[in-house]
């Protein structure tokens, strides 16, 4: 047997590269406040980068895997994954708004902009001093979960050619977690763990993850679509 | 308190360590499984294991000192991520050509190829400006690579690819794999830096990390090379998990500012 490279491994590695480039703009989008955050000392989810797209990307993955045992037309598994992902997101930073106004008794602000966004409140007045915002404001909401469509839809993209190529769902889950984390810490490090969502001056940076996440993609998209099935020998 | 003698072990000692105690540690747990017609030295593929997590803990301890702002397990988790690909990529490629045994040293050398690439981003892209982190990339998806396919290897006590996929990535033990390599690599330095960290308690913590690994990978291996060999690796885990344990706890001992007995461990333990 020998290495043989056509068209549809092309493709493969198409979606792996642009599946794992949407994870990476993404993780932009997603508030995360780190430590600070869970002790209500600065906006965003209170955990890191990873964990927070490991449970979206795992969510959207889930999804997608059940359409795909349904269908095989690639829409409607992307739609899933998004959908699932989103839901996933949503209901963390839910929760988490939950945890802060009625546990925690912190107003939501922001203290990266001086009016939100999209309500136009003012936000310095609720900003707490020694803090850099609490909470979950809207903008960040809005942004979390446009982030969680990004990751959901990346991650099927990802999961999609790997059923294709190897037509075992285990490995090729495992596959799109093992990519999906290379894609979601390479931003995360670009953002230096922390972010408030497109409103924050660090989602400029966001082109810098855009290259590394794309050799990166590139690498890891040829060591997949070469991995075939072998024959019982 | 008797003072405990340390060690000190520079990077190229330590790839070297790694290097050549997880890949002969593979050959070795093959080729005596191979050769007697048993699954009962599949223990050694953790031990091979435990020299990729010497090597690797040592690796993420040099990045993260320098402050990514991530927290230390997100390096893990993306070596870890990309060793899970890369572990049977060899495996596959080596087995097409028909020429299985080579399978490790082309993993080995795509993960730190991977590596090298991926810290080279970083530094020219995303300007970290961290001098080692190239380097420290490349020893670290290798280390994670070669521990995940040892691992592997000994779950499955063979290094063909498809009884790899049958036994560690269809029946899910990877994702076991996954979390206790991960941990075995990431947490070390996680659990112990701060000013006053060392290299010699930050490596011996590994190798506690890497001997509890071992004692839960023995447990699934029952379902997968049978009752006796799976007993075997755990009780070696065991107890490697208990040597390195004494020895950490000796080892913080030494390090601590002042040492008072709350009455948790007999006296005899310590």
């Amino acid at each position: 047997m020998s290495l043989v490279f056509d068209t549809n491994m092309l493709i493969y590695m198409l979606e792996i590269v642009v599946g794992g480039l949407l994870v990476s703009v993404g993780v932009h989008f997603v508030p995360v406040g780190g430590a600070p955050a869970a002790m209500a000392q600065a906006t965003g989810i209170g955990t890191g980068t990873v964990t927070l797209a490991a449970g979206s990307g795992l969510t959207g993955l889930l999804s997608a895997g059940l359409m795909m045992s349904v269908t095989d037309n690639i829409w409607p598994i992307l739609a899933t994954g998004a959908v699932g992902s989103m839901i996933m997101m949503d209901a963390t930073m839910l929760t988490g708004d939950f945890i802060y106004s009625y546990a925690v008794g912190c107003p939501y602000a922001s203290a990266k902009v001086n009016y939100d966004p999209i309500t136009m409140f003012p936000q310095p007045p609720y900003v707490a001093p020694g803090t850099v915002g609490q909470g979950i404001p809207t903008v960040c909401f809005v942004s979390g979960t446009i982030g969680a469509l990004l990751g959901g839809v990346g991650g099927a993209m990802i999961y999609y050619p790997c059923l294709q190529i190897g037509g075992n769902p285990a490995q090729a889950a495992i596959f799109a977690i093992g990519i999906f984390f290379v894609q979601a810490v390479i931003p995360s490090w670009n953002i230096q763990g922390t972010i408030e969502g497109f409103h924050d001056p660090k989602f400029k940076k966001w082109p810098l993850a855009f290259k590394a996440s794309l050799v990166a993609g590139i690498l890891l998209a040829i060591m997949t679509v070469l991995i075939q099935p072998l024959g019982v020998a | 308190m008797d003072q405990l003698k340390g060690f000190k072990l520079e990077p190229k000692q330590l790839r070297m360590y790694g290097i050549i105690g997880s890949v002969v540690g593979i050959y070795l747990t093959v080729g005596l499984n191979a050769m007697t017609g048993t699954k009962v030295f599949s223990f050694i593929g953790c031990i091979a294991a435990l020299f990729a997590v010497l090597w690797g803990a040592n690796s993420i301890r040099r990045i993260c000192s320098y402050g990514l702002g991530t927290g230390v397990p997100a390096m893990g988790m993306l070596c870890t991520g990309m060793a899970c690909v890369a572990a049977v990529f060899g495996l596959n490629i080596a087995g097409r050509f028909g020429f299985e045994i080579a399978g490790p040293i082309i993993t080995l050398v795509y993960a730190m190829v991977f590596g090298y690439v991926v810290g080279t981003l970083c530094n020219k892209v995303m300007k970290f400006n961290i001098p080692i982190m190239e380097e420290g990339l490349m020893d670290g998806s290798g280390a994670c690579t070669m521990a995940v396919l040892a691992w592997s290897v000994s779950l499955s006590g063979s290094l063909s690819y498809n009884e790899i996929i049958a036994t560690v990535y269809n029946t899910g033990f990877l994702a076991v794999i996954f979390i206790l390599g991960g941990m075995a690599l990431f947490h070390p330095f996680n659990a112990n830096l701060g000013p006053d960290e060392k290299q010699d308690r930050t490596l011996i913590d590994g190798m506690m990390v890497g001997g509890l690994a071992m004692f839960g990978l023995g447990i699934c291996s029952i379902v997968t090379i049978g009752f006796a060999p799976a007993m075997l690796t755990i009780v070696v885990g065991f107890a490697l998990w208990y040597y390195f344990f004494v020895w950490y706890f000796r080892l913080a001992k030494r390090d601590a500012a002042a040492v008072v007995g709350t009455g948790l461990l007999p006296p005899s333990a310590l």
